[in-house]
């Protein structure tokens, strides 16, 4: 993804990235970016450790985008997932798990 | 096969020839003594750090070393809010801390070879790591990580809830273990009636938020005593001064458990049924309170041969006359830092409960009233020392008597100390503690089928 880009050019990239996150179209219909990671076994168990809020927020968006795609409707201009909002609410779980994991299978190395 | 034997034969006598001259209790000449070797008999060592941190060692020239971390931190501390925090403190002291993950601290503490365990009473918890000597460092990081810095992560807290209620299934498994909580639950208003398990109603609600504020309010440094067997005691002054100084002051105090005296009647379809029937005593360290366990051995505190009939017992003796059923009777006795407990404890089938309850307070009675020989206190002193003695046998025991007493009175008693004590309780001292338990307050808690068993004003 775009948004992976190194900090230092972090002001320069800034109007790219946000044409991508645009051109990615899963904020029109309402969605985050951390609602739309393919679920693998490590992102399961980063999803289990969520706070129960921020897990049932999540529940809401992706029920309503669903539905909108069930209608073949995006949401109103207005509504849309800006990208100063978008919050990357479960990579600091994801991280965590995938750095448990990987001391695991370094010390089932040894 | 005979010449080969021989001259095998003939090596040992040359060898055992040269070693005549050697006494066996000095090393032999020009070999070097490991570390390890027994030099001469250490003291115990008791230090108090400014921040109120006492420290206990004992250097025992043991190849392996047990340090331990108490806290007075038991259940008497708990909130109506926050009841069995501490149960679920006992089973979170393996999970994530800020310096290690939960399997980081198994693997590490397994590779060694030691191993960690939490134990908690209604007054301390205590916190005890074991490995060998040369590994004190790795395990003493565990173990301060797990005391100082646990980091109680809300989904590992909740996967704790299966094991609260396997041990809660357990407990119920064992009759006396209910009963000596519904003792404690009938017989104070606050603090000691407590349970050590965690209620029913609070199984799923304690969260990761109770633990953090029960460990900042009562895990503070003047609470708190490190303890170790076969260390030196500068590296614990070391680690006590560097570590276990996060939380300063003296936490929430404590309330003074008040005693009200009720009682508790847990029916069952068992058929035996246990009973206590207690009345206040005296808080532990008090001369009072060495008078009452005193008594208790005066009046039969559990068999002394195995698979015994408990003849020496006076207790067993007085409930013999009353019935034929089998049972058993043994004097009961706990004492807190503030209050004690002193009574009897009977097992007896259904039918005969009633005789046996009236018999065992019979029994009491008639010592109360001047029924003890001088050579029943003799017996009862040498029996109270024998299972003193013995119960400092064990390293656990050990450790466990060093730290209670630290925790008590930031200080260390010899055995001489306490086994005199002991002699210097007198027949008045003892006829009194039974008299106090004669005239005060009943509580009784009994569980069984109780058709025939009386309510506490009956008895």
């Amino acid at each position: 993804m775009a948004s992976r880009a190194p900090a230092a050019t972090g002001r320069l990239m800034l109007g790219v990235r946000k044409w991508y996150y645009n051109l990615c179209g899963f904020n029109k219909l309402g969605l985050m970016r951390d609602d739309t990671i393919y679920e693998d076994s490590d992102v399961k168990e980063a999803l289990r450790r969520l706070p129960e809020n921020v897990y049932n927020d999540r529940t809401f968006r992706m029920k309503r985008a669903f539905d909108l795609s069930m209608k073949q409707q995006i949401l109103p201009k207005d509504q849309w997932t800006k990208y100063e909002e978008d919050v990357y609410y479960l990579t600091p779980y994801l991280e965590e798990v995938i750095r448990e994991r990987k001391e695991r299978e370094e010390w089932m190395k040894k | 096969m005979k010449g080969i034997r021989g001259i095998s034969q003939l090596s040992r006598r040359f060898y055992a020839a040269a070693r005549k001259g050697q006494s066996l209790t000095e090393p032999l000449v020009g070999l070097k003594l490991s570390p390890g070797a027994a030099h001469s008999y250490q003291d115990v060592h008791v230090s108090k750090l400014p921040s109120g941190l006492v420290i206990t060692s004992l250097e025992n020239y043991s190849p392996a070393s047990k340090i331990g971390v108490f806290i007075r931190a038991g259940c008497r501390y708990e909130t109506p809010d926050n009841q069995g925090v501490t149960h679920l403190l006992r089973l979170a002291s393996n999970l994530t801390t800020k310096g290690a993950s939960a399997f980081k601290i198994c693997r590490g503490i397994e590779a060694v070879g030691g191993s960690l365990s939490v134990s908690s009473s209604r007054e301390n918890m205590m916190y005890v790591v074991d490995c060998l000597r040369d590994d004190i460092d790795t395990v003493m990081e565990f173990l301060i990580n797990v005391t100082t810095a646990p980091e109680f992560r809300p989904w590992e807290v909740s996967d704790l809830t299966p094991r609260v209620k396997l041990d809660k299934a357990q407990a119920a498994q064992n009759p006396q273990l209910g009963v000596v909580e519904a003792l404690h639950a009938a017989a104070y208003k606050n603090a000691l009636c407590n349970s050590l398990y965690c209620p029913d109603h609070m199984v799923d609600h304690i969260h990761s938020e109770h633990l953090h504020q029960f460990v900042q309010n009562n895990f503070t440094s003047a609470r708190m005593a490190l303890v170790g067997l076969g260390v030196e005691h500068s590296v614990l002054k070391q680690v006590g001064e560097q570590f276990l100084n996060i939380r300063g002051g003296a936490g929430a105090s404590g309330a003074k458990a008040l005693y009200r005296g009720g009682e508790v009647r847990l029916s069952s379809l068992s058929g035996l049924v246990h009973s206590a029937v207690v009345s206040q005593s005296a808080a532990a360290g008090t001369g009072e309170a060495l008078a009452f366990s005193v008594l208790q051995h005066v009046l039969g505190a559990g068999p002394h041969i195995k698979r015994g009939s408990g003849g020496s017992s006076k207790l067993v003796q007085g409930v013999a006359k009353a019935t034929a059923d089998p049972f058993d009777v043994s004097a009961f006795h706990a004492s807190y830092s503030d209050s004690g407990l002193f009574g009897v404890y009977t097992i007896s089938r259904a039918a005969a409960a009633g005789d046996v309850v009236r018999a065992a307070l019979t029994q009491v009675k008639a010592v109360a009233d001047g029924g003890v020989t001088a050579a029943d206190l003799t017996r009862a002193k040498a029996q109270l020392k024998g299972q003193f003695l013995m119960s400092l046998e064990t390293t656990e025991g050990l450790l466990e008597a060093m730290g209670s007493q630290a925790l008590a009175d930031g200080s260390y008693h010899t055995q001489e100390e306490i086994s005199k004590n002991i002699d210097n309780v007198s027949l008045t001292d003892v006829a009194n503690a039974a008299k106090k338990f004669v005239m005060g307050k009943k509580t009784m808690a009994s569980s069984g089928n109780l058709k025939t068993t009386p309510f506490v004003d009956e008895i």
